[in-house]
This record gives structure tokens, C-alpha cells and sequence, in this order.
């Protein structure tokens, strides 16, 4: 990889300092969440030369690539001109067409088990559908062929992650997450409809400057920006427990920034950085704005619909409101027992004067027998 | 609970006469304790889990009297999580019980013919189509129903340490229970937790019915039953078999 200088070469090429060079790591150690103590290995690794990536764009809207574009910590142009080798990625690449196509080939040849694979977008399984072409080929194909090299894989999006949008039903293109499709090599898992600019830029971040995954929890996301609820980092969160809800979004709760529990947030189920990062640099975020989370970083989380709902209907059950019908069942319940305990207790009491005439039968004959003795 | 194996107790009995009655111990203080541990959790967390599920909201102003009667969502959380706690504690008593007593053991006995005839017969008996059913100590229905009732505790149980756990998904008890949000989500677990509740209140409301109706149809002593331990019945048990030990003896408290 002599091609790729490492971000310290890069300072001596521009005859910048050494103390700026320090400087920037530093910023880099606060950012990553890392201890201060962790800053000699963050130089260390800053004097890595740069990892090549590949970037492959599937069935997907691209807004992933828009909102990576708009990284402000790292600078998405620092990502991309400095920290890694960004060698194929059809939005951003300059170049188009079969040169292009012959380049990805090549790079895919010469850095074969060294470089990262990024996929945005989720993958049709049947190749031949005629879903999703690349270069006249089905994609299923060139993401199996580039996976196949690939040190490590990055799934960003939902899409990529879970399946996304596409594959919510009735999933017509059979749509599958990355995960589905390649199960030999580590995945890391960004999701998000579209995750947070700093989080995707944080995460290849991460790699160029340790060579390995970040730390990962049990869905393969990343811990230091999936490892919290939004409903426990919200600036709502007061609201909630204090038990003020905006019961309608025209009503004074609303205006008044109470808590959206009640009109379907899905805070309390999604795990985002949204709550503590927040978006654009710190600007907002959709429970900021107003509207309830719709939880894009989880897996299904199109078909928990209806979003204005505390609870989803899941598909085909028609749950409805469960309360409303746990209440309906209890009232027929409750009839039905008024029913069997009257008849019951006809019952008994047939079954009651039965036993009486039986015991008067065996008394009588009780008496003749000891009338016939005398 | 130094009862006789025949000890004889004077009872109602239509036409006044007196029957031999005998008095059967069958529940150990744990099933007998979890019991009524289990009866105020469950009220606990039933009524907590519909507020925090629909929580009270009646515009400005009404959250300062709420705070003020601890009512608000904060204090309604920690109390279902603290009934929920107790609860699956003495869950664990009552598997303690289970394995020292042979009455707190007296689950349906699936693989055998006996049991399913007994079934249909005592469920014509509540369908009203028969007088009477054969005396048991538990009678195949009512041993159906631990099996309901405990199934229906451990996935509330489950579901809910997972969805309480989570708050640190990287903690300890994160570790122990985030596998059980894994086939449907975390949002399947409320939904999945509170249609569970439902269930319980349904089997409660069930219950209660079942035992007071079994009191006075049998005069066993049922409701009574799960405060001494003891049942009272006229004939030996068809069921007596478990509560044997290995010599043939009954056993005695």
C-alpha cells in the first residue's frame, strides 16, 4: 500500500508541524469518546498509512452518501482525502463507465484481504429479476465478489443492515440486509434511514486509525453510538417522567415541547446517538423538531406501523387498541360467568335434592329391614 | 401441621347428617406464600402496566397533582418495576417448593391415558353436561392451569428483564436477556409483554370464579386450601398416588 501516505506524512508533505499534527490527534482522541490517556496510540495510528475502501451502492435511496456528505466532525473531505484511499464509489467517483467498472476490478486484484468494503442499500436475492444492475450485472453478484476480498464490511444505512424500506412488506423485489447474504466475514452494522453524518464518518474513522472494528454490541453496531436508548438521552425525558404528553399535535403540550410517549415515539425502543449527538453539528433532531422518533435504526421498522401509535399492529393480527379489547373480553368474560354460576347453582341444588331422596330411600329401607327382624 | 391421616370434622352436609371426613395436606408454605405474593404483584403490575401504557394526561396543570400523589409515570415505573422484581423472586421460592414437596408438584400428568378421560370428564363437569366429577386433590383442569399461569409468568418475566435491562445494553443484565428481543424486536416485546398481560388478568379473573364456584359445588374447602394447605375431602382422592412417598405412606405436613 506504498501508494497511500499516512495522515502524518500527509503534515510533513504541506510542511505542517508536528504540534498540529498532535493538535488534530488530540481533537480525533475527544471525538472517538477515547480516554485522554488512549492519544499516543491515536498518534500512533495516525502514522498508519491509509486504508483503501471500497464503496458499493445497492437498492437504496443514496441518502446515506447525503448525509456522509455532511459530516462537519471529521470533515467529510478530511475522511475522504485524508484517512482513507477511497478508491471505487460510483456517486462520488469522478470517472464512470467500464474504465471505472475495469478500475474496481483491479483494485479489488491488487488489495485482495486488505481493504474495507462500505455497502449501502439492501440486496434483491434473485440475481435474476432484473432488480438493481450494475454495469449490466445483478448486484447480488458484485457485493458477493467484492465481500469475498474484503478485510472488513461495513453496512451502512438500514437498508444494508436490515433490509430497510425495501424489504418491509410485501418485500415485492425480495429485498435482504447484507447480513442475510454474507455470513463469513464480521459485519459491522450502521443502520439508520440515514445515520448520523459523524457516526458513519466516526466509524471508518475508527478503522483507519486502530486497523480493527470498533467494539460491537449484540447486533454488530458499533457500542460508543448505538449503546443508548434515545428515550434515555432524550431532553424530553423530564417530560416523560413528570408525566406531560402531548396528547395531539395541535395541543398546548405539543407547543410546548412536552413529552411525544403518546403519539407513537419510538424512543424508547431505538438505539441512536441522536439524543447526545444530534444532527448537523449539534443542531436538532426529530424529537427536537417535534415529531415523534420513528426508530430507523431498528430492524423492521417500517412494518411497525402505524408510527402515531404507542404500540404497532403487527402484520395481518390487526391488534388495534389491546387495552380495548383485553376490556371487551373481560365484560364477556364476565357474563359468561354470571351465566355458568346461576346454572350451576341450579345444578347443585338439583344434585343436593337427589342425594336427599336417595338417603330417605336408604332410610326407609333401613326401617323395613328392622321392622321385618322384629 | 401435625394432622392425622383420619381425622374426622364436622361439616354442612345436605340432609344434616355427618360424613367421615378427612383432612389432606397438600401445599407447602412456599407455593402457599408465592401464592399470595403473586396476588398483590400481579395486581401491582397490571394496573401500573395499562397506566404506563395509556399514561394520565388530562392537559396543564393536572401533572402537579399527579406528581403530588406519586402518581406520576416515574413513581408508577418504579413500582412496577419493584413489583416486578418481587415477583420473579419468589418465582424462585416457589421452585424451591416444587422440589421439596411433592404436593406443590401436582402438574397434568400429559403421557398418561388416565389423565385425558379424567380431563374430559371434569371439563363436562364445567360445561354443565355432568353432576359431578371424581374427588381429586387437583383436578386435571386446575393442573392444566399451573401449566398456563407459570408459562404466562415467565414470558412476562423474561420480556420484561429484557426491556428493563436494556437500559445498559452493555451491562451485565443486558448481556443475560437482550437474546430474547432478538426474533421480533424490542418493539415485539411490548407488544408481546402486554398482550401476556391481558392473559393473566383473563386467567385471574377466571380463576377467582372457578375457586369460589369449586367451594361451594364441593365443599372441599378450596378457597381455604391455599391458606392452611389442607384439603377436605369425604373420599380418598383419585389422585392420591402423589402425594405418596415411596414406602405408600401419605404424606403428612
Amino acid at each position: 500500500m506504498e501508494k497511500y501516505d499516512s495522515i502524518w506524512d500527509m503534515y510533513q508533505k504541506k510542511g505542517m508541524s508536528r504540534r498540529s499534527f498532535i493538535k488534530a490527534c488530540s481533537a480525533m482522541t475527544a471525538l472517538l469518546g477515547l480516554a485522554p490517556a488512549m492519544l499516543p496510540k491515536v498518534v500512533k495510528a495516525a502514522e498508519k498509512r491509509l486504508p483503501v475502501v471500497i464503496w458499493l451502492h445497492g437498492h437504496e435511496c443514496t441518502g446515506c452518501s447525503e448525509s456522509f456528505l455532511r459530516s462537519s466532525a471529521p470533515m467529510t473531505s478530511d475522511v475522504i482525502l485524508n484517512m482513507i484511499a477511497l478508491e471505487y464509489d460510483d456517486t462520488l467517483g469522478a470517472a464512470s463507465g467500464e474504465f471505472f467498472e475495469d478500475h474496481l476490478q483491479e483494485v479489488m486484484k491488487t488489495y485482495k484481504g486488505q481493504y474495507i468494503l462500505a455497502v449501502e442499500g439492501a440486496i434483491p436475492a434473485d440475481p435474476s429479476g432484473g432488480f438493481c444492475m450494475v454495469g449490466g450485472k445483478p448486484f447480488l453478484n458484485q457485493v458477493k465478489e467484492a465481500a469475498a476480498g474484503a478485510a472488513a464490511i461495513i453496512a451502512y444505512g438500514t437498508c444494508a443492515a436490515w433490509g430497510g424500506i425495501q424489504a418491509a412488506r410485501p418485500n415485492p423485489a425480495h429485498a435482504l440486509s447484507l447480513n442475510e447474504i454474507i455470513g463469513n466475514k464480521p459485519i459491522i452494522n450502521v443502520p439508520g434511514c440515514p445515520p448520523i453524518p459523524e457516526v458513519m464518518t466516526g466509524v471508518i474513522a475508527h478503522y483507519a486509525m486502530f486497523g480493527n472494528l470498533p467494539p460491537l454490541d449484540n447486533k454488530n453496531c458499533p457500542k460508543q453510538f448505538y449503546g443508548n436508548r434515545i428515550h434515555d438521552t432524550c431532553y424530553r425525558r423530564p417530560f416523560f417522567d413528570a408525566g406531560m404528553y402531548a396528547n395531539d399535535f395541535n395541543d398546548a403540550g405539543a407547543r410546548a415541547g412536552w413529552c411525544l410517549y403518546k403519539l407513537g415515539c419510538r424512543g424508547p425502543e431505538t438505539y441512536a446517538s441522536c439524543g447526545n449527538m444530534r444532527w448537523w453539528n449539534g443542531l436538532s433532531y426529530p424529537i427536537q423538531s417535534g415529531h415523534g422518533c420513528i426508530g430507523c435504526t431498528s430492524k423492521n421498522f417500517w412494518d411497525n406501523d402505524p408510527f402515531y401509535r404507542r404500540l404497532p399492529e403487527f402484520a395481518g393480527l390487526g391488534l388495534g387498541n389491546i387495552d380495548k379489547i383485553g376490556a371487551a373480553v373481560t365484560g364477556a368474560l364476565a357474563v359468561g360467568i354470571t351465566a355458568h354460576l346461576a346454572t350451576s347453582a341450579v345444578q347443585k341444588k338439583k344434585r343436593d335434592q337427589k342425594e336427599l331422596e336417595e338417603e330417605k330411600k336408604k332410610a326407609e329401607a333401613a326401617e323395613r329391614r328392622s321392622r321385618g327382624k322384629d | 401441621m401435625a394432622v392425622k391421616q383420619k381425622e374426622f370434622i364436622e361439616t354442612s352436609i345436605p340432609g344434616g347428617s355427618q360424613q367421615h371426613l378427612t383432612r389432606y395436606y397438600i401445599f407447602s408454605p412456599f407455593l402457599r406464600i408465592f401464592h399470595w405474593t403473586m396476588v398483590l404483584c400481579i395486581i401491582t403490575l397490571f394496573a401500573t402496566g395499562i397506566v404506563i401504557m395509556t399514561p394520565m394526561s388530562m392537559g396543564e396543570g393536572q401533572y402537579v397533582t399527579l406528581n403530588e400523589w406519586h402518581l406520576s409515570v416515574d413513581w408508577i415505573r418504579n413500582l412496577h418495576f419493584t413489583a416486578g422484581f418481587i415477583l420473579s423472586a419468589a418465582f424462585l421460592f416457589r421452585i424451591y417448593g416444587y422440589i421439596i414437596n411433592k404436593g406443590d408438584r401436582l402438574l397434568p400428568r400429559f403421557f398418561q391415558m388416565k389423565f385425558w378421560d379424567d380431563f374430559i370428564e371434569v371439563m363436562m363437569h364445567y360445561c354443565l353436561l355432568k353432576y359431578s366429577h371424581k374427588q381429586f386433590l387437583r383436578n386435571p383442569m386446575a393442573r392444566m392451569s399451573y401449566v398456563a399461569i407459570y408459562g404466562l409468568i415467565v414470558v412476562e418475566i423474561f420480556t420484561g428483564l429484557s426491556m428493563y435491562f436494556q437500559v445498559n445494553p452493555n451491562g451485565v443484565g443486558a448481556f443475560l436477556f437482550s437474546w430474547v428481543a432478538l426474533p421480533f424486536g424490542e418493539m415485539g416485546l411490548h407488544v408481546i409483554h402486554h398482550i401476556v398481560a391481558w392473559g393473566i388478568f383473563l386467567f385471574a379473573a377466571m380463576h377467582v370464579y372457578m375457586v369460589v364456584r369449586a367451594d361451594f359445588m364441593e365443599r372441599e374447602g378450596e378457597i381455604s386450601s391455599m391458606i392452611s394447605g389442607t384439603k377436605i375431602l369425604a373420599h380418598l382422592p383419585d389422585d392420591i398416588n402423589d402425594i405418596r412417598d415411596s414406602n405408600g405412606k401419605i404424606i403428612k405436613g
